[in-house]
């Protein structure tokens, strides 16, 4: 008996992934699920193709939508923010002025208060942005991807596992004098997540770079690519150091060895130990 | 709540919304009952991004799993209570309807394209389901086919529906 009953489930992962199986057959189905890898990656599969027909029906919602799922959230509890300790603000003001760097007031006013936290749960949030702006941005197109294996999805594979590792911590922050920047960091990979928000375009010929900066030294941890919708793909970044902090400068195209205007962000990267 | 966090999630559901919406408009038709589905499904991405795992999948496929399951389950209820009020709840309007409403709104050149490389009855069993919000059972009457064949033709053409959006 257990064959057919068998077989007869599996060929049911199409119509569970279309939403088409309810009642006693849907708990059935996933009770089935639970035991048997195959189908749950099958199911992941034609989870995917299920995509195509969301995005077929995409339509524009009234903005009070928004505004009202945002508000809604706002009365969400959440976990109290850690704050950059003074001794810390003070070592990146000296760090910056021995190399002639001089800070806007708007970046002094956001170190000083800063708006740094790092809190475990909420780094889901932060994969969620991450991910959907790296899928948006390549459209549908992403489904592609999983049939080759490119540059691009290594890039995806090592964001992964930084998302994913067990220590992993998000850190948000202001950049000045516009834009939000959302790292996500494991100390254990030595490695780090960087994607940005609303930063302004800039001239041609200018692009922004990432650096880690600290005891080791001061290292290019790339460029940002192009914004789509205001938003960043997500830049991987290895060979993080303990005392690392994260700096963003303006930059010509291609990048410098060193930084060689002041940074519009400063974060310290020790303030993320969850 | 502070502002970052207020900001972060904006940002998701200013990305996510209109496939959200458009799902559960689709589904339920009522723009109403869409909004109001919207966002609970907004709300519950918010409260278990936790259990989201990168590995497992994409975002997008996360985010529309949550709004298409949700949507279903809606419109299920709403029939069932329309059923039992008119008594009168023939599925009349099915297929026809459910199709030109697809065809008509189908802004994706390439989604369209990839429906249209689907056997008749296996898009219109993938059809009615996703769209129409129809289990298989019903599909399979609505459609006059077994549904052991309902099945197989909605499992047939979401491999066939990836592959060929895959190709492209």
């Amino acid at each position: 008996m257990m064959r057919p009953r068998r077989s007869e489930l599996h060929t049911l992962a199409g119509a569970y992934a279309l939403d088409a199986v309810s009642g006693a057959d849907r708990a059935r189905f996933e009770r089935h699920l639970a035991g048997c890898r195959a189908c749950a990656r099958e199911l992941q599969e034609l989870r995917e193709a299920t995509i195509s027909l969301a995005a077929g029906a995409t339509e524009q919602p009234p903005s009070r939508l928004i505004e009202r799922t945002v508000a809604a959230a706002a009365r969400m509890p959440q976990l109290p923010p850690v704050a950059i300790s003074p001794p810390a603000w003070a070592g990146a003001r000296r760090w910056l002025e021995r190399r002639g760097l001089r800070l806007s007031q708007a970046m002094t006013t956001t170190l000083r208060s800063p708006r740094t936290r790092a809190v475990r749960p909420r780094l889901a949030l932060a994969l969620v942005i991450i991910f959907v702006a790296a899928t948006a941005a390549a459209g549908l197109v992403a489904l592609k991807v999983e049939h080759q294996f490119s540059a691009v999805q290594r890039r995806d594979q090592e964001i992964t596992q930084v998302l994913n590792a067990p220590d992993a911590v998000m850190l948000t922050a202001r950049i000045s004098p516009a834009g939000t920047a959302t790292i996500v960091l494991s100390r254990h990979d030595r490695a780090l997540v960087f994607t940005t928000e609303g930063l302004p375009l800039l001239p041609h010929g200018r692009c922004y770079e990432l650096w880690l900066m600290g005891p080791a030294g001061e290292r290019s941890a790339g460029m940002l690519p192009a914004a789509h919708d205001g938003m960043t793909s997500p830049v991987f970044a290895a060979g993080l150091a303990a005392a690392d902090w994260a700096g963003l400068t303006v930059e010509p195209d291609g990048g410098t060895a060193h930084p060689t205007s002041a940074p519009i962000l400063m974060l310290n990267l020790a303030t993320a130990n969850a | 709540m502070a502002k970052g966090d207020e900001a972060a999630f904006e940002a998701v559901c200013v990305r996510v919304a209109a496939i959200v919406f458009g799902v559960a408009r689709r589904v339920l038709r009522d723009p109403g009952l869409a909004e109001e589905v919207s966002q609970e499904v907004l709300l519950e991405l918010w409260r278990c991004a936790s259990r989201f795992r990168p590995g497992r999948g994409s975002a997008i496929a996360w985010v529309t799993t949550i709004a298409h399951r949700r949507a279903v389950d809606r419109v299920r209820s709403e029939r069932r209570s329309a059923e039992r009020e008119q008594r009168a709840g023939s599925h009349s309007i099915a297929y026809d309807e459910v199709v030109e409403m697809v065809e008509a709104r189908l802004d994706r050149e390439r989604v369209r394209r990839c429906l249209g490389s689907l056997t008749e009855l296996q898009r219109e069993s993938v059809t009615l389901a996703y769209y129409g919000g129809y289990t298989f059972q019903e599909a399979a009457a609505l459609l006059g086919v077994p549904e052991g064949t309902v099945k197989t033709r909605m499992r047939d053409g979401l491999i066939r529906l990836r592959d060929c959006m895959g190709a492209e």
